[in-house]
């Protein structure tokens, strides 16, 4: 038989030869039997019309504005918004696996309450429906009582991914209405508050920086996974397309981490320093620049002669050098810098001397110039002073405000509330017994952190405690604690005897712990506003807009936390009868944009859900040649007054850029108190030992990789499928070992290995990868779910919360993710 | 009548798998079997490491040695584009195809779920395909291997034929970022966020994939096979380059 030439179908091929049975049983998967039905020709079929809505992803914070494609009530595909700054029509590897999180077959249909009164890992709650009426009352009822009996500070809510006005932004105005500290509490101290908190000390801002990259001729990355997970890494990826590939000159990149991975491997140089000594480099890098005289004295100053006198190991008088727009240069090199020669970093970060002067060099001389880091360089006990010297670096080279430098992240034009809550404070909000009572994180208090933002790591165990109190009932908005907080196991005996309220679309651990669950909607099915993380210092802000009605009896979180205030007796549920729902808070948002249109037109609540999103260039502030500017509408002309300096960017008490840091100097006791620092110079960037805790004798460093879908990608399966490519992950993630620390001890590359600390083990498989350092261990925090659904359950490797030491940096709050050390043995 | 092809910059691609998210969910790819893959491969030693990636889809080869080997013609090359694509109709999934082919870009539709549990026995299927999830894509084509398969054939890249086949007459390059263009490029080339990856009309000198091919020194992956791929390699050797025999032979690599 020719069956070459003759055209055979597939069916009568099957037909003719009975092999079908024969060829299906080749497949090793189940149903794999070919029958005549099946084998029956098939024509194309047209689809129906498609509908485009806007969105903005949900995955990590980069806020990317998505085309949301539906055809016949069903979403399937979601591409970059073309006209959208931060996604310019592009996407990462998560974004378009937002029709899987929608389509998650494990999600919560509607509002639960448990059943079985025992908690823990192995307790079915035994969750049944229940109305809304009936699950907001019963949060309500609790609320009240408590408030009646003067304890209503022993309500707790707290959350992790906020995005905007109408959502996380309505949680502290229900605090203060209710009257409890712990409304609401924030995963900021669990996030990358070290950085925010570190660059505080030094230019009184505290937030997070904007950065003018497509400008900048040298990025310097300390731990930052810039090609991995840095927000927004959709962006991100844009700007080193063009950084890269298009723009002369091309930018130099040098990238400090711990091991090789996509970043390092695309940077001109790779620097695998020793964890938490990211700060020595730093101060050598500074080192060189002052003794090789790279520094911008347009905004550092100079020596009133012109004479470098920054030599090794000598002192210098302040009197002689002349500071521009910083404080306390020579105070800091004569306490720390003189000493910190690239020699004597070498032999702390385990680098060569050669290259930390290369770095150093080339960073000194190629203007304009960013360092940057996040948690990988300051989630340590010496993380305030690690970050404090990534950051002063920005100062030596003059990048604060300037083109091709970092800056400040700008608002959006809202409009007000609907209403004012100042009008429905009544006397137990304003003078009740809660207003004397501290956080339950001890936040802001001198027995905890007294300079941190957030401390949510430590609500579960003080509340454990009783320690400043117990909490009665707590409540969850976008975070996990069981999972995320180092040693989530004391969450779990916390829990126990707390009344816990989940408002995830998505089973979860924490959700386990629950007594009542109120699903919030998908993101996909959201009216919800986002105004930008610091992007490009411009403002921002975009809008979810719905792409089909809820697949399931879900309520949006900001209107449940309305209803609930509804329940509120007094004042209070006034207010909220007032604010009415979140569609109502976000269409008096937009009215601000009716004075303030945006650069794509946007001038009102359907305009911005016809664009999804509302944005108006340029940033108004730029440091040129010594001076600051603000932007007069056509150029960076107006020249800014000290005053007006010290009140928008360097908001220090000196208005100046203190290398000295006078907030750290002023909470001098304090700190010397807690952290045993030199009461004479643990205000200046310097370097510290780091404590690492767990008992072991090797680091632990736990990255969110790129396929890292936040709070789901453990249960979506092409996210598992492609979660660690670089050793070739496929179905499993595994544990990076360097061969020889592997071979040392007797394990087998690929083999099953435990990880142990003081805390104690979880398990996984193990992979030789030469570009791991030989004292570390390094795997994705993604896995290791015991409750997330079907596909995230008990995959390994374990979880490394669970062997993760609760420390922290006393001065950021910042939870020491990257600090425990651990033990590694074959199993 | 055009001949499509691509031309993908090694240089600036990132390794974000992007383009294998975007092909899963534009064509509906189960997990781990990706039409476009990306292949990572390590060298050296401590601290001395090359870590490099190489982004793979079909190569739509002028000259394809599965549409050779093909018994029932169910693979073929459309003189109309230049797509290598699939009869459903007509594969009886001997595999023949997936054998000939150089760069292992063609998949045998029934092998066992690579993530447990088989995501397609929660969404089965009950008009005899291969599984039948709620986001899947609205366009269905089995002539040209386009939709959800049936059970007991091998699957391939398709170029994104349902969105290049719509494309205006007569155009040179498909590029995502002209607005009117971008629902006709491939999901693999439109997400790319570094824009590492180029789609045009080979037979159009005025082309960007021309000139790029040309500028940049564009190379076909395996060329002494004789296939002539209609995908094109940039490489400048600094993020990414081809995979050579000294990195696949190192032990522990994939």
């Amino acid at each position: 038989m020719d069956i070459l030439s003759t055209g055979l179908s597939r069916r009568r091929f099957l037909q003719a030869s009975g092999t079908a049975g024969a060829l299906g049983a080749v497949g090793l998967g189940g149903g794999a039997l070919t029958t005549l039905r099946e084998a029956e020709a098939q024509a194309a079929t047209t689809p129906g019309e498609t509908r485009i809505t806007k969105n903005i992803c949900h995955q990590c914070p980069a806020r990317c504005g998505i085309d949301v494609y539906t055809t016949n009530g069903r979403v399937h595909a979601i591409y970059g918004t073309a006209d959208h700054p931060i996604s310019n029509g592009k996407l990462c590897p998560k974004g378009p696996l937002g029709t899987y999180i929608l389509y998650d077959p494990d999600r919560f249909k509607g509002p639960m309450k448990r059943t079985n009164p025992n908690k823990g890992r192995n307790e079915d709650p035994g969750f049944v429906p229940i109305s809304w009426e009936e699950a907001l009352d019963t949060v309500a009822e609790r609320l009240n009582t408590l408030r009646d009996q003067g304890e209503s500070h022993r309500f707790a809510l707290c959350y992790g991914r906020g995005w905007g006005a109408s959502c996380a932004g309505l949680q502290g105005t229900f605090g203060s209405l209710y009257g409890s500290p712990n409304v609401a509490i924030g995963h900021s101290s669990m996030c990358s508050d070290g950085s925010i908190i570190s660059k505080k000390a030094l230019d009184g801002v505290g937030g997070y920086n904007a950065y003018d990259y497509a400008n900048a001729n040298m990025l310097l990355m300390f731990g930052v996974g810039f090609l991995e997970a840095f927000r927004p890494y959709n962006n991100n990826m844009q700007v080193w397309g063009y950084i890269r590939g298009v723009k002369v000159p091309k930018t130099r990149i040098t990238a400090v981490d711990i091991h090789i991975n996509t970043t390092l491997a695309g940077s001109d140089r790779a620097l695998m320093i020793k964890p938490g000594t990211d700060g020595a480099l730093a101060l050598a890098i500074a080192h060189v620049i002052l003794t090789e005289g790279l520094w911008e004295r347009s905004f550092v100053g100079d020596f009133t002669d012109g004479v470098n006198r920054f030599k090794t190991g000598e002192r210098v008088s302040p009197s002689l050098f002349e500071e521009k727009w910083v404080k306390g240069l020579v105070d800091w090199w004569n306490t720390e810098l003189k000493d910190r020669t690239p020699a004597w970093a070498a032999e702390i970060t385990d680098l060569y001397e050669r290259d930390i002067l290369a770095t150093a060099r080339e960073f000194g001389t190629t203007r304009p110039s960013i360092a940057l880091f996040e948690r990988g360089a300051h989630a340590h006990s010496n993380g305030v002073l690690n970050g404090m010297a990534i950051h002063a670096l920005n100062a030596l080279v003059g990048s604060l405000y300037a083109k091709g430098g970092l800056m400040s992240q700008m608002g959006p034009s809202y409009g007000p509330m609907p209403v004012d809550a100042k009008d429905f404070m009544d006397d137990y909000a304003l003078n009740g017994p809660w207003k004397t009572q501290p956080r339950i994180d001890l936040k802001g208090h001198k027995d905890g952190y007294l300079l941190a933002n957030n401390m949510l790591q430590e609500l579960g165990p003080n509340s454990l405690a009783g320690n400043p109190y117990k909490l009665d009932t707590v409540m969850f908005y976008q975070t996990n604690p069981i999972w995320t907080a180092p040693n989530g196991q004391v969450w779990e005996e916390a829990l126990k005897e707390v009344f816990v309220i989940d408002t995830s679309p998505f089973p979860g651990e924490t959700a386990m712990f629950a007594d009542l669950i109120l699903p919030d909607h998908t993101y996909l099915e959201r009216l919800q506003d986002a105004p930008t993380y610091p992007f490009q210092g411009w403002p921002m802000t975009q809008l979810r807009v719905p792409a089909i009605a809820p697949l399931y009896d879900t309520q949006y979180f900001g209107d449940t936390l309305i209803e609930i205030g509804k329940r509120i007796k007094g004042p209070m549920g006034d207010y909220y009868k007032a604010l009415d729902n979140t569609e109502n808070v976000i269409r008096h948002l937009a009215k601000g944009f009716a004075t303030d249109p945006g650069d794509n037109g946007v001038n009102d609540f359907e305009s911005w859900k016809e664009k999804g999103v509302w944005y108006k260039k340029p940033y108004i502030y730029r440091f040129v040649d010594g001076e600051f500017y603000t932007w007069d509408g056509q150029d960076y002309a107006i020249l800014m007054t000290e005053e007006e300096v010290k009140e928008s960017l360097f908001k220090t008490d000196s208005g100046k850029f203190e290398l000295r840091s006078g907030w750290l100097e002023s909470n001098a006791d304090w700190i010397a108190r807690k952290t045993g620092r030199d009461p004479r110079t643990l205000m200046f960037p310097h370097w510290e030992e780091p404590v690492h805790p767990g008992g072991g004798d090797l680091y632990m460093v736990t990255p969110k990789v790129a396929m890292h879908a936040e709070g789901r990608g453990a249960n979506i399966p092409i996210a598992i499928a492609t979660l660690q490519p670089v050793l070739g992950g496929r179905k499993t993630a595994y544990i990076e070992i360097n061969p020889q620390t592997a071979r040392a001890r007797g394990i087998a590359n690929g083999s099953r290995v435990r990880l142990s600390s003081d805390l104690g083990s979880i398990e996984g498989y193990c992979k030789y990868y030469e570009g791991c350092r030989p004292d570390t261990i390094v795997f994705p925090m993604e896995h290791g779910h015991w409750a997330m659904g079907r596909w995230a359950k008990d995959r390994l490797p374990g979880h490394c919360g669970e062997i993760t030491v609760n420390q922290s940096d006393r001065i950021t709050g910042q939870c020491s993710y990257y600090t425990t050390k651990v033990s590694i043995e074959a199993v | 009548m055009a001949k499509w092809g691509m031309v993908i910059d090694l240089d600036t691609c990132t390794g974000c798998q992007a383009c294998t998210t975007a092909c899963a969910m534009e064509n509906n790819r189960l997990p781990g079997e990706n039409w476009q893959d990306v292949l990572f491969y390590h060298e050296g030693t401590y601290p001395n490491v090359k870590l490099m990636w190489f982004p793979r889809p079909c190569m739509h080869c002028e000259n394809p040695s599965c549409v050779s080997v093909c018994p029932t013609k169910a693979t073929y090359k459309d003189p109309d584009g230049g797509f290598v694509l699939m009869d459903y109709n007509k594969c009886i999934g001997c595999k023949y195809c997936q054998v000939a082919c150089p760069y292992g870009v063609r998949f045998y539709v029934d092998e066992k779920a690579v993530v447990q549990p088989d995501i397609r026995g929660v969404f089965p299927s009950e008009a005899g395909r291969q599984w039948d999830p709620p986001y899947k894509g609205p366009q269905d084509d089995p002539s040209r291997g386009i939709g959800i398969q049936p059970h007991g054939v091998v699957s391939k890249c398709t170029f994104c034929y349902h969105k290049v086949s719509k494309a205006p007459k007569g155009v040179a390059d498909l590029d995502e970022d002209i607005p009117e263009l971008k629902e006709y490029v491939p999901a693999c080339v439109r997400v790319c966020a570094p824009k590492a990856r180029f789609f045009g009309d080979l037979d159009q000198p005025q082309s960007m994939v021309n000139k790029l091919i040309a500028d940049k020194r564009g190379v076909r992956l395996k060329d002494e096979t004789g296939n002539k791929p209609q995908v094109y390699y940039l490489s400048g050797g600094a993020t990414a380059s081809v995979p050579s025999l000294r990195s696949m032979n190192d032990s522990g690599q994939s």
